[in-house]
């Protein structure tokens, strides 16, 4: 901005916060902290309020506004003025609201968020975008089974052009042959006839839908927006250019081979679910062994599924099946004999539905744990509810229920041999040496023994995309194979912005789930393809224009950003230095907190910025037992829960002062030495749980800060201070009411250490 | 031994539970069980049943007839409608272990002698059949004396005391006992009655 | 007011339920109500025929007595006896859903040249109590208040379980904590305890073969009503009366009790509520042990 900033600062006295404060001594702080003005209005988000920043604004008065008001969470539509830099100081949620009225400590603390907002306005611009060249609207979809299919039609539906990529010479996918499906219709009572024949002729005769069978994906480059494929048929290949890639390269069963304890290979007539279901398309069900029609059958569940031996994960969807074959046997016959032995029958949803319906039918389910098949098909399996191991004898077939393998990979490719720093970013990095926990079983409970993780394992076979990114050619995985996302709030995303993961690649699902999932990973698709051409952030930044900075003259080539960033985005150009894929990036900052010369910033949001804020704070003198705790929350779980905590009126210390950071990935090392160096007692950091089940909305980010802090200790140590007054700390959105009790044990031990001897200096 | 129902000798016996399914009253139900134990914990004489109805029922899906067929459980149940109602599946629960106590009967699992209920039923349906009426003294006097005279004469003098005061309140008349009028109908439906039920055992 | 049913009085009203059989004739009849008996009924298999004949020839003993019911017309059947309810009403409503068992009982029937197509309405006489003629209508025929008396409602099973809460069974209460009885011995005037173990079974279907098996579920049910201080116990169950009077002495000789609680039928208490005759109609005479605080009250 070439015009000298006036900066405006707006106080809201309403909502309680002027009953609370000396709004006038506030406003005193602001102008101190060389603010061109302050104002202050009984009720800033009104029209009356809004209109007159408007009018300052207008006039040209002002041209960066501060709002010491409510939370920046809120009234987001009321305080945004086109064009100009608005900052938001929160005085009503973490001042007013969660301390108490009058009191000298609640009136520093909105002083000093008012100051820091005058700071971050100070140093902080409106963003321009980064948005250059051309870009494409075409979806390329990977995979031409039932998700690939119904994710191309959902393409074209949406106006969209899709190619649609399958590497074997047909459509349809793995349940091609399938005669019927689990029920996905209500009243979800009976199997129903696959749709996957009826769609294949639907994604045909659809003409946005261009479908290359015997084809794979020999190449990904560039980025959302204009990913650049080249698409290998035969010995040819052609290149496209694409805006967003949806993955939905499906499953294959468990190798069953591996079971012989179940009596796979033993004997004729001990098949799969999924050679059931060719049995079954191929006409009337015949034993394997003598081709008469089986009257005593066994489903044995969780065949190599949820064993540390095999696959530690239910697939979710082999009990249905199971439930669904049973049903067309005695179908077929009324006098087959079905018996489902279960270890926990997991029938989610309307598929309750389905399994009542087959215990009226007849079909009996027992639950017990098999043990071992025989060569005379004798099932024994231990029976919890009894107690006891009875051996089911006189079968004559046994049915083993495998569960689902995501490809992640396409294995009858070739592998790629990758550099060693590559192989980590295939695999899910998190945290290697934890062992896989079992799934289903709690704390407290006797669960078999957990699978040993095989450190930066890459997988088999040739990666589906082959990304010519710095950080390899795989999607990133998780330790059971399937595809890296944010299960809770972002299923679809993968760590690799634009590419979009659906149906059982993602996670193991059934097909009715697989459809709404390839609908949704569609969606998902084109919000990026809308996003990227303006320079907007996706999630969870939505419309964020900011993105980062390389002050190239300062780098020092250390590859820290490269390695760090968990999306991929920032390549390495042959010089060594970084380049940005700007539409690859989710604006998390995590490549600022990892730049150890502070040389990557955003136009509204560094390094700098957060130590100037911090130090804009007024530091009580070591007299006066008035300790300050610097807290940089980060502003996609912690920040809102020590809103909510406001708002529900829980009280904590007033000694803290708040700053919120984009992702704790964010948070440089310089900014807490620097806190402790200008007198603060404490620094906190808060964010989101790391680890397996990590919360992060940037994946690594709170990773990385927690390993970033391991480090701290040192430094402290040569600032001769206690490791205790720098600690980080995971709050989840839910947090709300016990994040007051955190900061007040943690104010009470600073306390207890006594204040930091640097104040003053 | 009568064999209604197939494989009597197999320990385990895979078809049993879809037997029970098919010719148990209420049957068609226990399919439904979650094995969730309403039943059991409703049941006031569990704690003098060797299985209970919960774990009969896992027994009867795990093929184990025999074992089933000798329990004790059958007769302890006091038809109190407990099972029934509570049962979130609206499995018949006591129906079922009627029929099957019934069952263990009929096939010789349980010799008649050892099964006082058995022997109060068929005292009871002497009566009924008898006279169209339960007589309640004789009745009693019948299956007292079903257990041998010995047992019956200690039995009886044991409930003395009870038997006068229901004489004394003209609750237990002593003359010749009340009758249906037409008895010669009712035992012509019956018997019609026994040999449909016999005839749906035969097809089954 | 008032309105004819078809009457089944079961066995135990010629028995040991003599004085259950005349309180609810004498009460019905004072609230305006006509009863009609079937003519020739017969037994109904009660809990135990199932276990010597199996279900058919138990259901066809119902069947039986339903056929007579519709020749003598299309009103309801009422019956105040809990086994007697629970078949009679089973019987016809199996005959009325289960197309199977209307075809084999009706063979059955045609033996003796009857039929019946269970288009009638079983009903028990507690929930015609409550259904048609009402707690209001009830407290109005109140004329001797019983103010005064503690009385436990002990309404033990088949009354209530398995049909109370059915439409069918006229969805008048509920199966654990059923009100309808309290509601009764408070309309009297006397006052209704709580009582816990008010649908606790006494066991008197298998007490008659092993009373030593029961014996413990009979003595928490009296030890509940003694240590609330209840006068007497009442209970619309032929087959609970009984149970629970006469095996005190052998209650008390095992746990060293010395229970001698009067146990009356509500038909009784309701009578000496109405003003009605104690011996005539309320048959007090009948009560083993003599319901000496409730004979006092008696006009």
């Amino acid at each position: 901005m070439a015009d000298e900033k006036k900066i405006g600062v707006y106080l809201c006295s309403g909502c309680g916060i002027g009953d609370a404060i000396n709004v006038s001594a506030t406003e005193t702080a602001a102008t101190k902290q060389k603010a061109s003005f302050c104002k202050s209005h009984s009720a800033l988000c009104s029209e009356e309020g809004v209109n007159l920043i408007k009018g300052d604004i207008a006039s040209g008065e002002t041209n960066s506004v501060v709002i010491g008001a409510c939370s920046g969470r809120v009234m987001t539509d009321k305080f945004q003025f086109d064009g100009t830099n608005v900052v938001r100081s929160n005085l009503r949620e973490q001042v007013v609201w969660s301390h108490p009225a009058g009191d000298e400590d609640t009136q520093m603390m909105a002083d000093d968020n008012v100051r820091m907002g005058v700071t971050q306005a100070r140093l902080g611009n409106l963003p321009t975008a980064l948005a250059e060249g051309e870009f494409s609207d075409t979806l390329l979809i990977v995979g031409g089974g039932y998700v690939g299919m119904t994710a191309a039609l959902e393409a074209a539906k949406s106006g969209h052009q899709a190619i649609l990529v399958e590497r074997s010479d047909s459509l349809g996918g793995m349940i091609k042959d399938w005669t019927r499906v689990n029920p996905d219709d209500a009243p979800y009572r009976e199997p129903q006839d696959n749709p996957v024949p009826g769609l294949i002729e639907t994604v045909k005769n659809n003409a946005k839908i261009t479908i290359m069978t015997n084809t794979t994906v020999a190449k990904t480059d560039g980025m959302p927006g204009r990913f650049v494929v080249e698409l290998a048929k035969g010995g040819t290949s052609s290149v496209e250019t694409v805006g967003a890639i949806i993955v939905a390269t499906g499953w294959r069963p468990y190798d069953a081979n591996k079971l012989g304890h179940l009596g796979y290979g033993v004997s004729p007539d001990v098949v799969t679910n999924v050679e059931l279901e060719a049995m079954f398309a191929a006409g009337p069900v015949k034993r394997k062994s003598n081709g008469s029609a089986p009257k005593q059958v066994a489903f044995v569940q969780c065949a190599g599924s949820r064993d540390p031996a095999h696959l530690p994960y239910c697939s979710s969807v082999c009990c249905s099946q199971s439930i669904k074959n049973a049903l067309r046997l005695i179908e077929a016959d009324p006098d087959v004999m079905c018996t489902i032995i279960f270890d926990e029958l997991r029938t989610p949803g309307t598929a309750e539905e389905f399994y009542r319906s087959a215990q009226e039918k007849g079909v009996v389910f027992v639950k017990g744990k098999v043990a071992t098949v025989d060569g005379n098909l004798t099932v024994t399996y231990h029976d919890d509810l009894l107690g006891d191991d009875i051996p089911m004898a006189g079968l004559d077939m046994v049915v083993l229920a495998t569960g689902m393998v995501p490809n992640s990979t396409n294995t009858e490719g070739a592998a790629i041999e990758l550099n060693p720093e590559q192989a980590v970013y295939s695999h899910d990095d998190i945290n290697p040496a934890a062992p896989i926990q079992v799934a289903g079983y709690k704390d407290g409970v006797v669960a078999p023994a957990v699978q040993v993780r095989t450190q930066n394992e890459v997988p088999d076979g040739a990666p589906i995309l082959n990304l010519q990114y710095r950080q390899g050619p795989h999607i990133p995985i998780l330790a059971d194979g399937f595809s890296d996302s944010h299960y809770i709030c972002f299923p679809y995303e993968t760590r690799r912005t634009g590419i979009y993961t659906c149906g059982p690649v993602r996670r193991p699902m059934d097909m009715g789930e697989a459809g709404l999932d390839a609908a949704g990973a569609v969606l998902k698709g084109i919000q990026a393809i809308h996003n990227v051409r303006h320079g907007r952030s996706l999630h969870p930044r939505v419309g964020d224009l900011s993105y980062p900075k390389f002050g190239l003259s300062q780098c020092t080539k250390c590859r820290r950003c490269t390695v760090e960033c968990p999306f991929g985005a920032i390549d390495e150009q042959a010089d060594g230095y970084p380049t940005l894929n700007a539409s690859r990036c989710r604006r998390c900052g995590t490549c600022m907190g990892a730049c150890p010369v502070r040389t990557i910033s955003f136009d509204n949001y560094s390094v700098d910025m957060i130590n100037q804020m911090a130090a804009s704070c007024e530091i009580p003198d070591e007299f006066s037992g008035k300790a300050r705790i610097l807290i940089l929350a980060c502003e996609n779980d912690a920040y809102p829960a020590l809103d909510m905590s406001g708002i529900n009126r829980h009280t904590y210390s007033a000694f803290v002062r708040i700053i919120p950071v984009r992702c704790l990935g964010s948070v440089s090392l310089l900014n807490v030495s620097e806190a402790l160096s200008k007198g603060y007692d404490g620094v906190v950091l808060m964010g989101c749980k790391s680890g397996d089940d990590y919360q992060c909305h940037f994946v690594k980010g709170s990773a990385l800060a927690k390993e970033r802090m391991g480090k701290v200790s040192e430094t402290l140590k040569s600032m001769m201070l206690e490791p205790e007054r720098v600690q980080s700390m995971e709050i989840a959105i839910s947090d709300s009411a016990r994040v007051g009790k955190i900061i007040d044990d943690f104010a009470a031990n600073i306390v207890k250490i006594g204040l930091n001897p640097f104040k003053g200096f | 031994m009568n064999a209604i129902s197939p494989n009597p000798t197999q320990k385990y016996d895979l078809s049993f539970a879809r037997w029970v399914r098919d010719n148990i009253d209420g049957g068609e139900r226990m399919n439904m069980c979650m094995q969730c134990g309403v039943c059991s914990g409703s049941c006031p004489l569990s704690d003098q049943m060797d299985l209970g109805p919960r774990k009969i029922f896992q027994m009867v899906r795990a093929g184990m007839k025999e074992a089933v067929l000798k329990s004790n459980s059958f007769y302890q149940c006091v038809s109190c409608y407990n099972c029934v109602v509570r049962c979130p599946r609206q499995v018949p629960v006591k129906y079922i272990l009627h029929g099957l106590g019934r069952l263990a009967v009929q096939e010789g699992y349980q010799p008649k002698s050892n099964v006082e209920n058995a022997r109060f039923a068929d005292a009871f349906w002497w009566s009924v059949t008898t006279f169209g009426k339960t007589d309640e003294r004789l009745v009693t006097a019948k299956y007292y004396f079903s257990g041998g005279l010995m047992n019956g004469i200690k039995l009886g003098l044991g409930n003395l005391k009870t038997a006068l005061g229901m004489i004394k309140t003209k609750r237990m008349h002593l003359g010749a006992p009340h009758k249906a009028k037409n008895r010669g109908e009712l035992k012509a439906i019956l018997a019609k009655a026994v040999e449909i039920q016999a005839r749906h055992e035969g097809e089954a | 007011m008032g309105k004819k049913f078809t009457f089944y009085p079961g066995c135990s009203s010629q028995g040991s339920g003599q004085h259950l059989d005349t309180s609810t004739r004498a009460v019905m009849a004072k609230l305006g109500y006509e009863l009609e008996d079937i003519a020739d009924w017969n037994c109904c298999g009660a809990s135990v025929g199932e276990l010597a004949a199996g279900h058919l020839p138990t259901a066809a003993l119902s069947a039986r007595n339903l056929a007579q019911a519709k020749e003598q017309g299309d009103q309801d059947v009422m019956t105040a006896c809990a086994a007697c309810y629970l078949n009679t009403h089973a019987v016809n409503e199996e005959i009325r859903d289960n197309e199977q068992t209307k075809n084999d009982l009706n063979e059955a029937l045609g033996a003796a040249g009857k039929s019946y197509d269970g288009s009638l309405h079983v009903r028990h006489a507690c929930e015609v109590l409550v259904n048609d003629v009402g707690m209001d209508a009830i407290k109005g025929a109140v004329s001797n208040s019983l103010s005064g008396l503690k009385v436990a409602g002990y309404v033990g099973c088949q009354t209530v379980r398995p049909f109370a809460g059915t439409e069918r069974g006229g969805s008048y209460d509920e199966y654990d904590q059923p009100h309808f009885l309290d509601d009764f011995i408070n309309a009297t005037g006397a006052e209704a305890i709580d009582f816990e173990n008010r649908t606790s079974c006494c066991g008197g279907s298998v007490s008659v073969m092993k009373p030593d098996q029961t014996l413990h579920l009979m003595h928490k049910i009296l030890s509940e009503a003694q240590a609330k201080g209840a006068d007497m116990i009442a209970t619309p169950c032929p087959l609970c009366q009984t149970n629970v009077e006469m095996y005190q002495d052998k209650i008390n000789k095992k746990y060293g009790t010395s229970f001698n609680i009067p146990v009356v039928f509500h038909t009784q208490l309701l009578a000496v509520a109405f003003g009605l005759d104690a011996t005539k109609d309320a048959a007090l005479n009948q009560n083993i042990i003599p319901a000496d605080k409730l004979k006092a009250k008696a006009k």
